[in-house]
């Protein structure tokens, strides 16, 4: 499967290829399982995303549990994003991550 | 009137670097570091002749903006481990922001100005880091600079400032657009004059100069580029304020330059509200607990 962000890594999920750093340290072996410690290592090394076999799927399949926001405080949270970014491309890659980014932060604060 | 009747870069710059200039202290501290012969201890007694930038090293020497883990106890410390270029840096962006300290609240909000330097600087530091750059505080430092040239034109051209600021508001286009369209050149580039003439190296003084017309840096392209970014990311989460209201377009062509991998903003943007926070405290709450 494709390589999963670290942000939607769950601990239990089990590596397909050796992690390493960009000098090709290796931080974490094929096979292992993932804990909840090793993401604060891979973000510190500069992991952005690992490839973990198929058993973890399903779960990852989901978005990232536990954050439901109202409705309409989404709605207008990305109202207020897009008026700001009125002057850039929303379909660069680059500038629609920091709007999905933005609007979740904003209507975080605001719920 | 026409532009034929307004001032240029440098007569904008002129005045502005005599009055408000950078204290005496930094020119010592400059020479003192550039000098062969001078040792760490020459370094941090000049330093330590100003008690109020002293005490702001300290605390910025120990907040988690550099998470060292023993407390950095006094400035010849500081030098020893955070380097004597990263001191000097630091110490540069300290003063520049005491150097504007009164312009009219009418104006622009000093510390709102301030917050979004800050938050810019931090966004260019963790970048550079992410970017396995050396030296990362001249990046801070790049940052907590990059819109200078802006307080520069609300001293010299106060008018044409508040007008330029109501057409934004009234039109929704870029202030730098309006800035470019009306006067002939941006807030970037005053910046940058004013930097040279305060004779700060390039390496922070060309990318405020480009940093949002980063095809034109020569020297220093990738740290324009970053600064370029940074500011996008600083506006689009609205710590702090400049002037513009906007969030500045992306130039892609920079993008595609930074080996940015998108999957790594959600960190970056954790990283600059983690450390957001202490800093401002730092910056700007200082002298209340000295």
């Amino acid at each position: 499967m494709a390589p999963v962000q670290i942000d939607n890594l769950v601990p239990g999920m089990i590596l397909k290829h050796n992690v390493t750093d960009r000098s090709g340290r290796m931080l974490l072996p094929e096979g292992a399982t993932l804990e909840a410690k090793h993401f604060g290592i891979f973000r510190m090394w500069g992991v952005l995303e690992v490839e973990v076999t198929d058993e973890g799927e399903a779960e990852t399949a989901e978005p990232p549990p536990g954050e439901e926001v109202d409705p309409v405080l989404m709605e207008r949270a990305s109202g207020e994003v897009c008026r700001i970014f009125a002057h850039n491309d929303p379909e660069h890659p680059a500038i629609r991550e920091l709007i999905r980014i933005c609007v979740n932060r904003r209507a975080a604060h605001e719920a | 009137m026409k532009r034929s009747q307004l001032i240029g870069v440098e007569q904008m710059v002129q005045d502005v670097s005599t009055i408000h200039s950078l204290p005496m202290f930094y020119s010592q501290l400059s020479e003192a570091i550039d000098h062969p012969r001078s040792s760490i201890a020459d370094i941090a007694k000049i330093i330590s002749e100003d008690l109020g930038l002293t005490a702001r090293i300290l605390k910025l020497a120990n907040s988690p903006l550099f998470g060292y883990f023993s407390k950095i106890e006094t400035i010849t410390q500081a030098v020893t481990i955070i380097g004597v270029l990263q001191v000097r840096d630091l110490a540069l962006a300290l003063s520049v922001m005491d150097v504007f300290a009164g312009i009219p609240e009418s104006m622009v909000n000093m510390e709102q100005f301030w917050r979004h330097s800050l938050a810019t600087g931090l966004a260019a530091k963790l970048l550079a880091t992410s970017q396995r750059e050396a030296s990362l505080e001249r990046f801070f430092v790049a940052g907590i600079l990059h819109d200078i040239g802006r307080l520069v034109m609300y001293i010299r051209v106060p008018e044409i400032s508040l007008e330029m600021l109501d057409r934004c508001r009234s039109t929704g286009e870029l202030l730098y657009r309006v800035e470019r369209d009306r006067l002939g050149f941006d807030h970037a580039e005053v910046g940058g004059a004013l930097l040279r003439r305060w004779k700060i190296p390039p390496r922070v003084a060309e990318p405020v100069e480009r940093h949002h017309n980063c095809k034109r840096a020569e020297q220093y392209p990738r740290e324009a580029s970053i600064l370029h970014f940074a500011d996008v990311v600083a506006h689009a989460l609205q710590l702090g304020n400049s002037g513009e209201l906007l969030v500045p377009e992306l130039d892609s062509a920079v993008w595609d330059r930074l080996s940015v991998s998108c999957h790594y903003l959600p960190t970056l943007v954790q990283q600059v509200d983690a450390t957001f926070k202490d800093t401002v405290q730092v910056l700007f709450r200082s002298d209340s607990s000295v």
